[in-house]
């Protein structure tokens, strides 16, 4: 490196309860250098990043900022030593305005009469200044609330800048931005590689971190897996430092047989009798000229069983809408015609989805996924609670079985049946939420952004499990804002453009051509 | 197993007033000669019991993401209906059932408002509360309506093997209603409810349904409350209850549910209860004024809670 170094970590170990989390990690950052830093989870990523925020106290080892040693022991010392960490899910203030939420942590004050006063002036233009350095035009008087989510993001970013920033931590900063926007903020980094901030950068895509970061650093199990130069690696030496084995194509080509694992527990759903093995079979899902008012206009579109058809979409192309819709999340449906199995069907309520054998899985895991207080085994058989009755209540014994049986086969890392759910990772807590529905009964399984958050590891299961439950005639429908996983994925594509079907392909179609949907380019530009 | 999971991390919150109660208990029975006897601690339970039984029913629907402030005065409508009835040449338990079946009337108002009109279920009872209240004190001009009846009076203050019958009555209400909590359906809606109720709609589970039951339950526990204090009373007083709102809401907390729904006990709301009817008891054994007991039951209120925080915190969140 022939930077100057910004940050060095040497040797950094933590447990938690006697499990450790970090062995003795590595981890060095250059001024002006992008690094990513990539793991599957578990892998130690965020203990090591929390540690640099001063949100955890190290157990062992050392860390050095710009050559001096920093003991770093509360978050306020990391902000004071200017650390600073962009969390994964948005946190402004939203009643406060794009200012006000920039300077939050120094507002710039005058005495009069002896009072703290907020000078409203200097507000104004340190704010705008640290936007102009973005290249950011953004209202500074407007309640941050009244502004999109990517721009939400962007004031973020601003703030961590006030004060003299040397490192900011991003966790995985583009999973809410859409293309354009990702796009900003790639041009962001830039800038702050040449002011000579440090990054760190946290990300489970690949391309974007082969595309903006200089070094990549990869943990695994609480060590160092490997450090390889952005501009050399390959995608597979890096899968096979994050996964620790040689790594099979993310997306299964080759589909398990039926029937093909064989654990136990009464309710496996291996013992279920597959309703069909082929996989082409009848239409389980047909929707013509389907409405959903502000959202989507005229969608037509049909899904087989036994195969995933995707639909890709940007931020506001009713990607957002359409599986909820569906799925009578969104209330009666009031135009459009909709059939099961060749049966008509009216979207109207989530229990009446779920009667018809429709499963859900929403795309804001924290919001709409999990019941957070409620243990991994109650989680799964919440939809159909009704199977577990027995005199007397809920089996907990077919209960925790049936969990078993999927903590197994999907490899839903927690210490029991009984952990709530709130203290799993995102990765596991998305497991959890697809385990509700591959069940018997359900024949259309919708999935809103499948994998968002999860790591690649775990994908390559969610993939592999999905197609499992295809072989045996489940319907996919999988909503999804990321290409590379609508087009590695699923069998046939549809693409939506502000509320329309813009682009239909079938299997072999490449991220790039789902991209380059004319009216899609338009829309980026 | 949902129960399991709820309890597993609660279980050491109800350990450490458990710990607390024992505490409690012994100092007592060294500081005074007369607390510790049978009779004395059958006096605390039925003494308790009206407030339990309106603990009862609070904590499910605290646990589901609900609140009802009007609880109580429930219980004092009940009561004041209970003796107009009976003074009209109405039958006494003809009376009662009538008197429970408006507590649910009442609890299905509660929960129309919160439920299906949203409104904030704070403002809503709070609202509904005052209105009772009011209804109460002009159904009886503010006078307290004497209500002395043999057979009602049983209800207050007669023995079932030995055991006050309003303590019988709250112990069987926890017992069944803890195991609709850890082991019915129902239950699993009403941790999954107040855990995640958008999450939890859409799996299909029946939230509003849910919440609306857990209001009529609220009222309804509250009219059986107004029924018993009455036949302790041997009268029916319109503002006898109200002034215990407090308290019932303070005995879920100090039991460990969580304000924001998602967590809590049965066990640690009786023992709760149980905690606050022995200071106050013990406390008016040694000749504390009942001012002073006010500070005392504030005071452990605090420290239970502020100890709790500490314990969860240093579990790791």
């Amino acid at each position: 490196m022939v930077a100057h170094s910004r940050l060095q970590m040497r040797d950094i170990c933590k447990s938690f309860g006697g499990a450790p989390a970090l062995q003795g990690v590595n981890l060095d950052l250059g001024a002006g250098e992008v690094l990513a830093l990539l793991g599957a989870n578990g892998a130690g990523k965020s203990t090591l990043v929390k540690i640099l925020c001063g949100v955890y106290g190290k157990d062992r080892g050392s860390i050095r900022l710009d050559g001096r040693e920093a003991a770093l022991s509360r978050p306020e010392e990391a902000l004071g030593q200017g650390v600073r960490f962009l969390p994964q899910e948005v946190s402004v203030l939203p009643d406060l305005s794009v200012a006000e939420n920039i300077l939050i942590a120094d507002l710039p004050v005058r005495r009069t009469m002896g009072m703290a006063v907020v000078d409203r002036e200097a507000m104004r233009e340190h704010a705008g200044e640290l936007l102009n350095r973005l290249g950011l035009a953004l209202d500074l008087d407007s309640p941050v609330s009244l502004l999109s989510a990517p721009e939400q993001r962007l004031v973020e970013i601003a703030r961590a800048l006030a004060g003299k920033a040397r490192i900011i931590v991003m966790d995985e900063p583009t999973a809410a931005l859409a293309e354009p926007e990702a796009q900003a903020l790639f041009r962001i980094i830039a800038r702050l590689k040449q002011e000579s901030i440090g990054v760190i950068y946290i990300s489970h895509y690949l391309d974007e971190v082969f595309r903006i970061a200089d070094r990549i650093v990869v943990l695994r199990d609480g060590r160092n897996a490997g450090v390889f130069a952005a501009s050399t690696a390959t995608r597979q030496e890096v899968l096979e430092a994050m996964l620790g084995e040689a790594m099979e194509a993310l997306y299964p080509t080759v589909w398990p047989a039926v029937g093909e694992s064989g654990d136990g527990g009464d309710i496996a759903p291996t013992d279920i009798a597959p309703t069909d093995t082929s996989t082409d079979g009848g239409i389980a899902l047909e929707v013509e000229d389907m409405h959903v008012p502000g959202a989507l206009y005229g969608v037509s579109l049909e899904v087989r069983s036994g195969e995933i058809l995707g639909i890709f979409g940007l931020l506001g192309s009713g990607i957002a809408e359409i599986g909820r819709a569906l799925y009578g999340a969104l209330g009666p449906l009031r135009r459009g015609r909709v059939r099961l199995a060749g049966q008509p069907y009216i979207p109207s309520h989530p229990r009446r989805g779920r009667d018809r054998g429709i499963g859900f899985v929403a795309a804001e895991r924290q919001r709409e996924g999990i019941v957070p207080d409620l243990g991994v085994g109650a989680n799964i058989s919440l939809p159909f609670i009704e199977r577990f009755l027995q005199p007397g209540g809920v089996s907990r014994q077919r209960e925790r079985d049936h969990a078993q049986t999927w903590i197994e086969r999907l490899g839903i890392r927690t210490p029991s049946v009984t952990q709530p759910v709130r203290l799993l990772s995102g990765g596991n807590q998305q497991k959890v939420c697809l385990a509700r529905w591959l069940s018997e009964g359900v024949n259309v399984l919708i999935l809103e952004e499948p994998t968002r958050g999860v790591d690649l590891g775990a994908r390559r299961e969610l993939y592999i499990e999905l197609r499992r439950w295809t072989a045996r005639g489940l319907a996919v429908l999988v909503v999804s804002s990321d290409a590379e996983e609508v087009a590695g994925l699923c069998d046939r594509s549809l693409v939506l453009d502000r509320g329309r079907a813009v682009g239909r392909f079938g299997s072999g179609v490449s991220a790039a051509q789902l991209m380059e949907i004319p009216g899609l380019a338009e829309h980026a530009s | 197993m949902n129960a399991a999971s709820v309890f597993n991390r609660s279980w050491s919150g109800v350990a450490l007033l458990l710990g607390f109660y024992l505490v409690v208990l012994m100092l007592f029975s060294l500081l005074s000669p007369w607390f510790w006897s049978w009779d004395n601690m059958m006096s605390i339970g039925a003494n308790m019991a009206f407030i339990g039984l309106m603990c009862a029913a609070q904590t499910p629907l605290i646990i589901a993401g609900g609140l009802d402030l009007s609880v109580a005065a429930v219980a004092g409508l009940s009561g004041v209906v209970v003796a107009l009835l009976y003074a009209d040449g109405t039958g006494i338990w003809t009376a009662c059932a009538l008197a429970l079946a408006l507590g649910a009337g009442l609890g299905g108002i509660n929960g129309l408002l919160a439920v299906r009109l949203g409104l904030n279920p704070l403002i809503a009872t709070m609202g509904t509360m005052s209105v009772i209240t009011g209804l109460s004190l002009v159904l009886t001009g503010g006078l307290t309506k004497p209500l002395m009846i043999e057979e009602f009076s049983w209800l207050g203050s007669g023995y079932v093997a030995g055991v006050p019958v309003p303590l019988v009555l709250m112990l069987v209400v926890y017992a069944s209603l803890s195991w609709v909590l850890s082991r019915m359906r129902f239950g699993r809606f009403v941790y999954a409810s107040g855990s995640n109720p958008e999450a939890s709609r859409l799996v299909g589970v029946p939230v509003q349904r849910t919440l609306m039951w857990l209001y009529v339950m609220s009222g309804l526990s509250g009219a059986l409350s107004g029924l018993i204090l009455a036949a302790m009373l041997g009268a029916a007083a319109p503002d006898a209850a109200g002034q215990h709102l407090l308290t019932v809401i303070a005995a879920v907390i100090l039991g460990g549910t969580s304000l924001f729904g998602g967590r809590g006990t049965l066990s640690g709301t009786l023992l709760a209860v149980l905690l606050l009817g022995t200071l106050n008891n013990g406390l008016t054994l040694m000749d504390v004024s009942s001012f002073w007991q006010d500070v005392t039951r504030g005071g452990v209120l605090l420290l239970a809670v502020g100890l709790d925080q500490v314990r969860t915190r240093a579990m790791g969140g």
